[in-house]
């Protein structure tokens, strides 16, 4: 009748690798065909054969695409538990690439700032900017210097920077202490995913900077595609955009408020 | 052969008795490109009001055990963007079109449904009283027979497209609001809605939802609502369409045998948007092999 899109459908996968890369952390790799499409910002629908629980499926962004497919799971509930204590060889139905992903910058320089497990996505964007020689800055905040999943990747491939609350490693204190120092020098753009808070106070530093700030939302999902109207989140001026098909990658302003 | 399957509720004559149940499968259009979604018994698309509206304050739902809670509150385009914009698409498509129509009084219902008389390709009308998750309308009309009725009939007289009137859980005598219905004038009652729940954050002692509560669905619900069907069935003679939690061919057939003519599948289609499909397909393979058709089943659970 039409065209198959498969990145509506979901596609049986196998497990290939799941490597526990921080306290908590299990980066996940599983064999697609065909290959997984999708650019940085984009995420995945996954399930496992985990029978009637849960209910539903579970959003996560990519990591790697391809013929071999990479999600970052941070453990913390019944689906992430489940997912990071799979084998190899374990099934797994994964949907996507779904939403639209970072816009890539016109400017020389890319600014990263990323929380927490907030670092999936901005993990595949350092590696692909780095394959394009864009020089790119990495902002990466945590908690302790436990908890820095994949950061020997980044230092692969861009100058990273690390802050901790504790101070055991890097800077202490938050990561937006590095960012108001990055931005003296304008020409750049800020990518940035992690908690709500972190990303309301980033995208308020590039507004009061004049710097073009991109952030990647998330929201409890069903169905990953536009139908359930479940993901809504509310703009500046009160009306609702939904992070699956509107996002999760949107112009800070346009959710935060403020120039840019 | 697939004949077997053909369905009469009233009126409405379908290719099969499994449909999608409404917010759960968008307008359809959204998976036209990896399925033949004229190959679904029906689709109820997502319920339609008048005006457009843009549904409650986030969160808007969250799992709960076996289910989930949602409290989307009739996010939709409006009548005029429905029909000028998916119509013609979901008519292409071949698609067997339930239009879900949600008001907030029964001369609001009524002007809606004239409205959808005049439209191409629709198929019947399922009216929404049992909605859990607005201010005004919705559930209030369900919890009891007279205003049940009355939007009933205010529909009944403003249509000639078959008439289902979806029922609430929550109704406080569902057996007398069916009864009310089906004297009104319904041709078909589909059932049920979501139950009116809550789920609290421990941490944050904030209710999981944006306006305190929402409508649970899923397997949760199925014991539920095979027993409201089975109700339902003894003191109707208009066709029944079942759900609750149908996730596999097992469990609508606990629905055909509890007394239903047709099933609607909904919370399942999020983990797998094909799965009414394979119901299908597994229900018809069933029938086959019997050499049965599922109208030979309705109702016929052995109560010993
Ligand atoms: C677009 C998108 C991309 C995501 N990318 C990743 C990723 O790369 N890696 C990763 O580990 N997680 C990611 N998440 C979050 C992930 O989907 C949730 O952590 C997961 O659904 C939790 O499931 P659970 O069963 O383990 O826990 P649940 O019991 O469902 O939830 C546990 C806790 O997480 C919160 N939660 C549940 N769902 C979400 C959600 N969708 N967003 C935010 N909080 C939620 C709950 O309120 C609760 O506090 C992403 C979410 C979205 C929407
Ligand atoms: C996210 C969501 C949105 C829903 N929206 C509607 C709606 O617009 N109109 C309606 O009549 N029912 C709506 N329902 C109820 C379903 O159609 C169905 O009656 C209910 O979910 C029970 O079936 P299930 O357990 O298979 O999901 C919605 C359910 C869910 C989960
Ligand atoms: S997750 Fe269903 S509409 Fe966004």
């Amino acid at each position: 009748m039409t065209t198959t899109d498969n990145s509506k459908k979901y596609l049986k996968t196998r497990i290939q690798r799941v490597e526990t890369v921080a306290p908590g952390y299990s980066l996940l790799s599983f064999e697609c065909t065909p290959p997984l499409t999708g650019i940085p910002g984009q995420f995945v629908m996954i399930r496992g054969a985990w029978g009637a629980s849960p209910v539903l499926p579970r959003a996560f962004s990519i990591v790697q695409a391809g013929n071999i497919g990479q999600v970052l799971v941070r453990d913390v509930g019944p689906g992430t538990s489940l997912l990071c204590n799979m084998h190899s060889g374990d099934e797994l139905a994964v949907l996507g690439p779904l939403g639209n992903g970072f816009v890539e910058p016109k400017s020389t320089k890319a600014v990263l700032v990323a929380g927490g497990v907030g670092v999936a996505p901005l993990v595949f964007l350092a590696e692909k900017l780095a394959e394009r020689d864009v020089p790119v800055t990495f902002l990466y905040g945590a908690r302790t210097e436990n908890d820095l999943p994949l950061k020997e990747r980044i230092e692969n491939c861009a100058n990273l920077i690390i802050t901790t609350e504790d101070g055991s490693i890097g800077t202490k204190g938050r990561v937006t202490i590095p960012l108001k120092e990055t931005l003296q020098d304008q020409n750049c753009v800020v990518y940035s995913c992690g908690p709500n808070l972190m990303l309301e106070a980033v995208g308020k530093i590039c507004a009061a900077a004049g710097v073009e700030c991109q952030v990647a939302l998330e929201s409890p999902m069903a169905c990953g595609m536009g139908t359930c109207k479940g993901c809504a989140v509310v703009r500046p001026d009160g009306s609702f955009t939904y992070v699956c098909t509107d996002g999760p990658v949107f112009v800070a302003a346009t959710i935060y408020g403020g120039e840019k | 052969m697939s004949d077997i399957l053909k369905t009469t509720l009233g009126p409405l004559v379908l290719k099969n008795p499994v449909m999608v149940a409404s917010g759960t499968f968008g307008y359809g259009l959204e998976y036209s490109d990896i399925m033949d979604i004229s190959a679904i018994g029906g689709i109820s698309v997502k319920g339609i009001s008048l005006s457009p509206r843009p549904g409650n304050p986030p969160p808007r739902m969250c799992e709960t055990p076996s289910g989930m809670l949602n409290s989307i509150g009739l996010a939709n385009v409006g009548f005029d963007v429905f029909v000028t914009e998916m119509m013609p698409k979901l008519r292409a498509a071949g698609a067997t079109v339930i239009a879900n129509a949600y008001g907030t009084s029964a001369s609001d219902f009524a002007e809606l449904c004239r409205k959808f008389d005049d439209v191409e390709g629709i198929a019947a009308i399922e009216v929404n009283i049992s909605c859990p998750n607005v201010k005004s309308g919705g559930i209030h009309f369900g919890v009891s027979g007279k205003p049940a009725a009355e939007v009933t009939a205010a529909v009944r007289q403003a249509t000639r497209l078959p008439v289902m009137v979806k029922l609430s859980p929550e109704a406080r005598d569902l057996k007398e609001v069916a009864r009310a219905v089906e004297e009104a004038g319904a041709d078909s009652v589909s059932l049920i809605n979501t139950f009116r729940g809550m789920s609290i954050d421990v941490n944050t002692r904030r209710p999981r939802l944006g306006v305190g509560f929402g409508g649970l669905s899923g397997p949760a619900i199925r014991p539920l609502a095979v027993r409201m069907v089975y109700d339902v069935a003894q003191v109707v003679r208009i066709p029944i369409v079942g759900m609750g939690g149908i996730t596999c061919l097992r469990d609508a057939l606990e629905f055909f045998l509890a007394g239903a003519s047709a099933v609607q599948v909904g919370t399942a289609n999020f983990s797998n948007p094909t799965v009414a499909v394979e119901i299908i397909n597994d229900l018809r393979e069933y029938c086959t092999n019997r050499n049965i058709r599922p109208a030979d089943l309705v109702g016929k659970v052995e109560m010993g």
